[in-house]
């Protein structure tokens, strides 16, 4: 049983990040960008491209794993530069594409523009690195038994795991930090509520727009790195998480960063403790379920605004 | 002085589909104008397209000496146009505090000097800083709404019916609030469809009918005119009109 909550709130926590991401572009741009999943995608291939760089130039020294951790300092460093590429990445999908729909075109143009994006950027990618699976280090680790057997099945987990735990946590108090107490992060909580008045406000929303944009594919570059150090880099990782990162933002209230966190780890404990239940087939169906009956309850969502 | 002059405004939501017919308003400095008309005459969209957020497709407006007329609606602070739209005029996910302190940041205001100030004209919001907005009374949502358009010290602030929704009484204390603030030199613009509170308050008005400025005289004057009775309740009795 804790096996399968450290399990849920490792997927939970990838998610969450992801999740982020997608309830800022719905607040802040009003559409669901069904593209976000590719940011995921393209923000753990860069990573490793910038990887193998490193790998190029340094040798096997520099790739020599921090403490118990499979990867090196080269690994942070790529994640760092994967972060920035994929942000310009979503500032050109936008300024190529949703921009220019933006004035003329209703929701629903956007959301069809992003299912194109999405398709463009898969393939893409796919054009570049191939179709085959990858991985940052082909280190293996031991996983480190946290809690006895005895103790409710017990619960081990791996050093990466943890630091996925740990660095979502920090990245989730930052953003809080943010929004809460920055000039910016006050404008975008302010343009989400009404564009109009942050305008007369004083707000240059455009600026508001780039900033969510940033976060939104800094966050999902984060999480596809995260996504790849736990279990493997492939062409459809984001594609597979695009469900369950609609499913965070749906549950914890569309438009709420804290509910998209509140929603990853919830969409990740039922996707987890739901597989000695009904096995792991049905394990995204089972999200679904505890979404279609948070919403029944609380049709905000956990944390969202009625209107 | 002139603190804004709109000449010969047409504007509108849809191209070839202007709402505001050629509206023209001259409004002294620090003095209280009101906007009046009938329903859909266009008042509301007269005062949105001045602050920016309707496009003009002809005519000009003037602040002070500074043509504004293609200034985009989030510059209009910076140059001194302040406006209080009629909904919504408050971020309700915000609380009290960061309402007034967003746009003092944005604009650079020093905030030592300016908010004590503002919490001085309004000191309601004072008592309740830490509030979220969202919880706040009709009558104090339309406090903060000035208080957030008026801490960039603006030159001219514009006021989309802020008696709208409010009990007589509340609209008293706004009203008494807004006489306030022209006491500070501050010009204001009024859109208002309490023809009788809007004239007791105001020094002037214009009264908007079809898109188009048709009287606009002393408050003293219009109160008593029969053709606003005959606009707005369809006979000559000047007096029911106030």
């Amino acid at each position: 049983m804790l096996q399968l909550i450290a399990d849920g709130l490792i997927v939970g926590s990838v998610i969450s990040l992801g999740a982020i991401g997608v309830t800022m572009t719905y607040s802040i741009l009003r559409f669901a960008n069904f593209a976000h999943g590719e940011l995921l995608t393209w923000g753990a291939y860069l990573a490793l491209t910038v990887l193998g760089f490193f790998v190029a130039l340094g040798g096997a020294g520099p790739m020599q794993p921090i403490g118990p951790f499979s990867f090196g300092w080269p690994l942070l460093a790529a994640l760092a530069a994967a972060a920035v590429m994929t942000a310009l990445i979503a500032l050109l999908v936008d300024w190529l594409l949703f921009e220019r729909l933006r004035g003329n075109g209703t929701a629903i143009v956007l959301v069809i523009a992003s299912f194109g994006a999405a398709l463009a950027m898969r393939n893409l990618l796919q054009f570049i690195y191939g179709t085959l699976p990858d991985y940052y280090s082909r280190e293996i680790q031991i996983a480190i038994r946290l809690v006895p057997r005895e103790v409710m099945g017990g619960m081990r987990i791996t050093p990466d795991q943890l630091f996925v735990l740990g660095l979502t946590a920090v990245t989730v108090v930052l953003l809080h930090l943010f929004l809460t107490y920055t000039t910016l992060g006050k404008a975008m909580r302010a343009t989400a509520h009404n564009p109009a008045l942050a305008r007369l406000t004083g707000i240059d929303v455009r600026a508001v727009i780039r900033a969510a944009w940033i976060i939104g594919a800094v966050l999902a570059a984060i999480a596809g790195v995260f996504s790849g150090l736990t279990v493997q880099i492939r062409p459809g990782l984001g594609f597979d998480l695009l469900l369950p990162l609609f499913a965070a933002a749906i549950l914890g209230g569309i438009g709420s960063v804290y509910g998209a966190v509140a929603g990853g780890l919830i969409v990740g404990l039922a996707e987890s403790l739901s597989v000695p239940l009904f096995g792991a087939e049905y394990r995204a169906a089972t999200a679904f379920l505890v979404l279609i009956a948070i919403l029944l309850v609380r049709p905000t969502g956990l944390f969202g605004e009625r209107n | 002085m002139i603190a804004l002059c709109c000449t010969d405004i047409v504007a509108g939501y849809e191209p070839g589909l202007p709402i505001v017919r050629g509206a023209s308003i001259s409004v002294r400095q620090a003095e209280i104008f009101a906007i009046l008309g009938p329903n859909g005459a266009g008042k509301s969209t007269l005062v949105k397209a001045i602050a920016g957020l309707v496009p003009i497709l002809s005519g000009t407006v003037m602040l002070g000496h500074e043509d504004i007329t293609a200034v985009p609606a989030h510059r209009m602070i910076g140059r001194g146009l302040a406006f209080v739209p009629q909904t919504e005029n408050i971020f309700a996910n915000l609380t009290v505090a960061d309402n007034i302190d967003l746009a003092a940041s944005i604009m650079k205001v020093d905030k030592r000097r300016r908010l004590p100030e503002i919490y001085d004209l309004f000191p309601d919001l004072a008592r309740q800083k830490s509030l979220v907005a969202g919880r706040l009374s009709g009558g104090q949502r339309q406090m903060l709404a000035c208080a957030r358009a008026l801490v960039t010290s603006p030159h001219v602030l514009m006021l989309d019916e802020p008696s709208a929704g409010l009990s007589p009484r509340l609209v008293g204390v706004v009203f008494d609030n807004l006489r306030q603030v022209r006491a500070t030199g501050v010009t204001i613009v009024l859109v208002e469809q309490n023809v009788k509170a809007a004239l007791a308050l105001a020094d002037r008005a214009t009264v908007l009918v079809e898109g188009k400025d048709r009287i606009t005289g002393p408050s003293g004057d219009l109160a008593s005119d029969a053709e606003i009775a005959a606009l707005y309740f369809g006979h000559a009795s000047a007096g029911k009109a106030a």
